[in-house]
């Protein structure tokens, strides 16, 4: 203990002499939700301190710690959310295990060493490690999910070492080692990014292991029962290309997946943008999932629980992402995004509002509106709702 | 046969100077003389620009700016404030490739090249306006106007049409170009479908001599439609410092 008391004043004062700077924001976030004709609500608040020095010329040192705090409804019963027919497959005595647990957390999110040598970089430690060109969904990246209703929010970061070598003006290889138990259990990635003309290009490869729950049976652990883990190995080959055609921004991004217990698994996308002359932005993304379903009537509850708790992307096959935005004077924002499920007709819309009244006070408001039948993606069930989030950045 | 290629190149240097007192300058030859001032081989900047809405409320944001190749190669970096703390842009030929790097989620985006109309941090500057380097000449026919004077200076004033195939987001500028060092003390902008609609004014003032290179130290663009105007200072400069290529690139945009 007294060692690491020491080593802990050794880094700090060492740190402080670097003149270290601290920086980071307040969140404070209400969302509510109508469940069943009664309206619920969940509030927390997040405090992130980072810190960032440059220890040596060519060294950096940056961390950032997560304070998070819930109120509210902090224990969400998922069967509420699910469709009748879905509900109807949970066994009774796994019903209680059905919960979402907002839990106060404090996470060393960031904590990484980054090494400017002259001919690479290498990155050590927990680090935001994310790939891909598209917006709402990112089928090489097989890392992160993106909250498909706040889908620049930021990622956790992952414990990896990071090689980012650059090979020419335009081209760079990126390396990454993901350590877990033994190398057959860890992350291992190589991208090759281009430049083409006017479109940057990467290709891809990645090895990693695939954490997906039965969420009808339960483990044999009578201490802590849980679902049932099934992990297998998902190696993934793919690529991704950004560039513009007739003046509108284009991308296209798709990864193909070989999986060692199930189907293969293939997932593309492409999307469009523009911003108009008068500042209006517009931005269209389509999205398909060979492991989605066509059919809403064909969504199990293993579906609906890998899909909620974002081990996989998509419960349906095919989805479009719309995007239109315009400023209201300078500070505001005005935008309206709609989540278009093609198999089973259903939508999201999520009219947003963005307002920067102050110098480093930001604020976000959507609506989610869920229109489509009880047994589609974006059902009434999930709970028309919006969200309040006031960011203060220091 | 090596002193008659010295002879030519200090024939080709004087020339223009010889032209300039012999004969009156065209709008080209005036504009050409405004962008080599503006485009330097290389520059670095430390700029606050301050922008002042509509409804009176200001937002200052102070940033870094490297330039290469006479303003083809751009790289900008935010200090502050603390939202946008480390956040950059990067911008070549002439702004028609833009990549941006948001240091939270360390993504580097590329965007195509209509977000170049995009206000920069919602100021009356457009990426356009920052990082097109020799547009003016690129992207229009030049046209001289009538002589002015203004605030006690003479003045050249040149119209600048789009040329037909320009990508660019205005259908004529009009600039007051002070005579006795080229710096364009007014730049006035015009509706891209409208060209008698005038939608922005960029006003430069302060000029300084900063290793011997006329300076305007302020800066000012007012929206004339919005009725909102951006302020810039340059608290720093520095003409054809050392730049590495390698800082313009995807590994220098994150760095």
């Amino acid at each position: 203990m007294k060692r690491l008391i020491t080593g802990l004043l050794v880094v700090t004062s060492s740190l402080l002499a670097q003149d270290p700077e601290f920086f980071g924001y307040l969140e404070s976030q209400l969302m509510g939700a109508q469940i069943d004709g009664k309206w619920i609500q969940l509030q927390s608040n997040k405090f992130r301190l980072d810190l960032k020095a440059n220890v040596a010329d060519q060294l950096t040192v940056a961390a950032n710690y997560n304070w998070t705090t819930y109120h509210g409804k902090t224990q969400w019963q998922i069967p509420d959310y699910l469709p009748e027919t879905v509900r109807a497959q949970i066994p009774t005595e796994l019903e209680s295990y059905l919960v979402l647990p907002f839990e106060d957390t404090q996470v060393l999110d960031n904590a990484f060493i980054k090494w400017m040598l002259p001919r690479c970089d290498l990155t050590l430690g927990k680090q935001q490690l994310s790939f891909g060109a598209g917006y709402a969904w990112n089928p090489t990246d097989l890392l992160n999910n993106k909250d498909l209703l706040d889908p620049t929010y930021e990622q956790p970061g992952h414990n990896a070492v990071r090689l980012d070598l650059p090979l020419g003006q335009r081209i760079n290889a990126t390396v990454v080692y993901a350590p877990e138990d033994t190398w057959e259990n860890s992350t291992k990635m190589v991208n090759i990014k281009l430049g083409l003309a006017r479109f940057d290009v990467s290709v891809m490869s990645i090895e990693r292991i695939w954490n997906t729950h039965d969420y009808t049976r339960l483990n044999d652990n009578l201490l802590s029962p849980d679902f049932l883990l099934l992990s297998e190995k998902r190696q993934m080959v793919g690529g991704s290309a950004v560039g513009e055609l007739l003046g509108w921004g284009v991308w296209a991004e798709a990864g193909f997946n070989t999986l060692e217990t199930r189907d293969d698994l293939t997932e593309w996308l492409i999307g469009t943008d523009h911003t108009f002359d008068n500042q209006t932005y517009v931005m269209v993304e389509y999205y398909e999932n060979s492991q989605g379903k066509s059919d809403s009537k064909a969504y199990t509850l293993n579906d609906w629980m890998r899909y909620l708790a974002a081990e996989q992307r998509a419960l349906s096959r095919n989805q479009c992402y719309a995007l239109v935005q315009h400023p209201l004077g300078d500070l505001m924002q005005l935008g309206l995004s709609a989540i278009y499920s093609l198999s089973d007709g259903s939508v999201a819309f999520l009219p947003t509002f963005n307002w920067t009244p102050l110098e480093n006070l930001e604020i976000l408001a959507y609506l989610n509106l869920y229109q489509g039948e009880k047994t589609a993606v974006f059902n009434s069930n999930m709970g028309n709702g919006g969200l309040v989030r006031v960011r203060a950045y220091f | 046969m090596k002193m008659k290629v010295r002879g030519f190149k200090l024939l080709s240097l004087l020339f223009p100077l010889v032209a300039g007192y012999g004969q009156e300058l065209t709008g080209s030859d005036i504009i050409e003389k405004v962008d080599a001032l503006m485009n330097q081989e290389a520059s670095y900047a430390r700029s606050e620009m301050t922008i002042l809405t509509s409804s009176g409320e200001e937002r200052t944001f102070i940033y870094d700016s490297w330039s290469k190749n006479y303003g083809e190669k751009n790289l900008i970096r935010y200090i502050a404030p603390a939202r946008v703390k480390d956040q950059a842009t990067l911008m070549l030929n002439q702004a028609d490739d833009i990549w941006m790097f948001f240091p939270r989620t360390n993504r580097v985006r590329k965007l195509a090249s209509h977000a170049k109309k995009q206000k920069m941090e919602g100021s009356d500057f457009s990426y356009e306006d920052m990082g097109s380097g020799d547009t003016f000449i690129k992207d229009f026919i030049a046209n001289r106007l009538d002589d002015k004077k203004t605030d006690g200076a003479d003045c050249y004033q040149v119209e600048l049409k789009r040329k037909p195939d320009a990508d660019i987001s205005y259908s004529k500028l009009k600039l007051l170009v002070r005579k006795d060092n080229f710096v364009p003390i007014l730049i006035q902008y015009y509706d891209d479908s409208d060209e008698n609609k005038l939608i922005k004014e960029l006003t430069q003032s302060n000029i300084e001599a900063i290793q011997g290179i006329p300076t305007a130290l302020h800066m000012d663009m007012k929206n004339t439609i919005d009725n909102t105007h951006t302020t810039m200072e340059l608290e720093k400069i520095q003409y054809n410092p050392d730049l590495d290529d390698a800082m313009f690139t995807e590994r220098g945009l994150k760095k």
